[in-house]
């Protein structure tokens, strides 16, 4: 019965089911957003330790001059308090060719530190040494993408790519890594040393970046703040001015990134959330034009022999319909759109169980909700009265 | 002798508009109808006549006074779950207008009752099935109101009002909105149901359709003015 009164106003039907619709799908890609965010973030960290601390130049607002923070600090930071390694870099975008290829990728300038302290491996060739980096040598470790997209099946060792403008000579190739060190996507990452990025192609446009390894991760403080006050004094600053730099521990970086991936979570989903209420009031607001509608039917029924319980089941049935199939299509829309967002590189999203049965039980329960008031209405309508209407 | 099937005493029954002002309808009411009974209740318009056959039908409750169905006092019921039962099992109501659902086929309209009986799925269609068979309808159980003549959708009602095997059968204006010949077949099908033992009640003011009935009550101004009313001219 329920079905067939909702396929005699199928327009009116669909609309009410839109909102359901969009309400649920817009659950599962919240949560398929939000799972992303999660694996975004320990994907970009998973190459941190938990003792690592990143130094990097301040260019945040408020600053009134440049930051004088320099690769070259990471020495003077090797007799900071509770440092067991120190490495620094520069980071910058570069514009790469060989051949035909002609790309830009991360230009990193590093010491001959940052592959060991970074966890990365060679695949081929040689990594940045010492005396790359004091002769300035125009030598680069390129990461594995890079290699592929530049030489396809050429072996890149020895061969002269054009960074920047400049000649340089690929020394080694880095294996696979997969995930990103901070910002940084390695495997599309170029590496020179850090003295021959500045001198020759990034100049002081590079951010600079100093990885630092503690020797005890309950020693962050302590290390956090000898390393300001060498910076401090190395920058001279005086007591009034802020400091140009700042640091970030990893177990900080990690718990923002991942507060900043909650928050995003909680927005979403009370984007959902406020979706499924308006939805939920528009079915209400369709029920109650039904039932105004079939007023002189609810007579009928009544007058036959239908209980109040028999017309609120069938008001609450169509209601109920109306949302179970709009969740069911909603689903389907959103698990769709989780590998078309995916394949387009909008978002990071990963399909998550929760999404669909999250979204379901929540238009149900509108349905259920929302339907319950017009079809309580209905049900206590006088049968004589409702005889009467036309 | 024959059982009452219906007995009002002193009922009265009084409407209440919005603000508050009493319009009553009923003004004392005493009638008894036996079991197997053909009865129609005449009077002009607006004297009470579809609010008697509500009150007896359980479609209103009593404002005061005594209503017994079978012998047993109801005036006191007022909850649906019983009334509902009543309507559904004791009463079958057919109206002038038909009162079918527009949606449903004729077969599901004659159902509809069964199903809130509590029928079974099969059970129900067969019974309404023979229903509709038995006015004539059976090659028209798919259809919809729409698509049957008036006459036709009142035999659907009609159908309808037998499904659950009712002892009554109330009926306003049956023919009100039937041609001659339609309205002289649901009379038929009326005078049928005394044969089979139903109590018939049945409101209406044209004079040739209230001549099937065994007896006529007349009401003016609420009240029974006559409880056995002879039509005066004979055609």
């Amino acid at each position: 019965m329920s079905f067939e009164s909702l396929l005699a106003k199928k327009t009116r039907t669909f609309l009410s089911m839109l909102g359901i619709i969009i309400g649920v799908a817009t659950v599962i890609a919240v949560f398929a957003v939000g799972q992303g965010a999660q694996e975004s973030v320990n994907s970009q960290f998973q190459n941190l330790s938990a003792n690592s601390i990143m130094v990097m130049s301040n260019m945040g607002r408020g600053m009134t001059s440049s930051s004088k923070l320099k690769a070259s600090d990471a020495l003077l930071l090797k007799e900071a308090d509770h440092i067991s390694s120190v490495t620094g870099a520069i980071q910058g975008n570069a514009s790469v060719s060989y051949g035909s290829v002609d790309k830009s990728y991360s230009l990193i300038g590093v010491d001959n530190n940052f592959l060991d302290i970074s966890n990365l491996q060679i695949e081929k060739g040689k990594g940045i040494e010492e005396i790359d980096v004091e002769d300035k040598e125009m030598v680069a470790v390129i990461g594995s993408t890079a290699a592929s997209d530049l030489f396809a099946e050429i072996d890149p060792i020895g061969e002269i790519i054009s960074v920047g403008g400049k000649k340089v000579e690929v020394v080694g190739v880095l294996k696979k890594l997969g995930s990103r060190i901070g910002m940084i996507s390695v495997d599309e990452g170029i590496i020179i040393p850090y003295t021959s990025a500045e001198k020759s192609i990034l100049g002081t446009k590079g951010q600079v970046m100093i990885t630092l390894t503690v020797d005890n991760v309950d020693n962050t403080g302590l290390a956090t703040s000898s390393i300001t006050s060498i910076l401090r004094e190395e920058h001279g600053l005086k007591l009034t001015q802020e400091d140009d730099f700042r640091i970030m521990d990893a177990g900080s970086m990690v718990a923002a990134a991942q507060e900043s991936a909650k928050t995003m979570t909680a927005l979403l989903t009370a984007i959902a959330a406020i979706t499924l209420l308006v939805s939920g009031i528009g079915i209400m607001n369709v029920m109650f034009v039904t039932v105004a509608e079939r007023t002189k039917e609810i007579g009928i029924a009544k007058a036959i022999g239908g209980k109040q319980s028999d017309v609120l089941l069938q008001f609450l049935l169509e209601s109920l319909i109306l949302s179970m199939v709009g969740g069911f299509i909603g689903m389907g829309i959103g698990q769709l759109a989780i590998p078309i967002i995916s394949h387009f590189n909008l978002l990071a999203v990963t399909s998550s169980w929760q999404g669909p049965i999250i979204g379901f039980t929540f238009s149900v329960l509108v349905g259920i909700f929302f339907g319950f008031y017009p079809a309580y209405k209905a049900s206590r309508l006088d049968p004589v009265d409702a005889l009467r209407s036309e | 002798m024959q059982k009452t099937a219906v007995r009002l005493e002193n009922v009265y029954k009084s409407y209440y508009l919005a603000n508050g002002e009493e319009i009553p309808v009923l003004n004392g009411i005493d009638l008894e109808i036996k079991q197997g009974e053909f009865v129609a209740i005449m009077g002009e318009s607006g004297c009470g006549k579809t609010t008697l056959l509500n009150v007896i039908g359980c479609l209103h409750y009593l404002s005061s006074g005594k209503y017994y169905l079978d012998g047993e006092d109801i005036s006191g019921v007022k909850d649906d779950f019983t009334l509902a039962f009543i309507r559904n099992k004791k009463m079958g109501f057919i109206f002038q207008q038909f009162n079918l659902f527009s949606r449903f086929s004729a077969l599901k309209n004659v159902a509809l009752p069964a199903l809130y009986a509590g029928t079974i799925a099969n059970e129900r269609q067969a019974k309404a099935k023979k229903l509709l068979n038995e006015v004539g309808l059976s090659e028209r159980i798919n259809h919809k109101p729409t698509e049957l003549s008036g006459g036709q959708q009142q035999r659907v009602a009609i159908a309808r009002a037998l499904i659950n095997d009712p002892e009554i059968i109330l009926a306003d204006e049956p023919t009100g909105a039937l041609d001659s010949k339609s309205g002289l077949e649901v009379m038929n099908i009326f005078t049928n149901f005394r044969k089979q033992g139903r109590t018939v009640i049945m409101v209406t003011h044209t004079t040739e359709v209230a001549r099937f009935a065994d007896r006529i009550i007349y009401l003016r101004d609420g009240r029974v003015v006559d409880n056995d009313y002879k039509l005066k001219i004979n055609f």
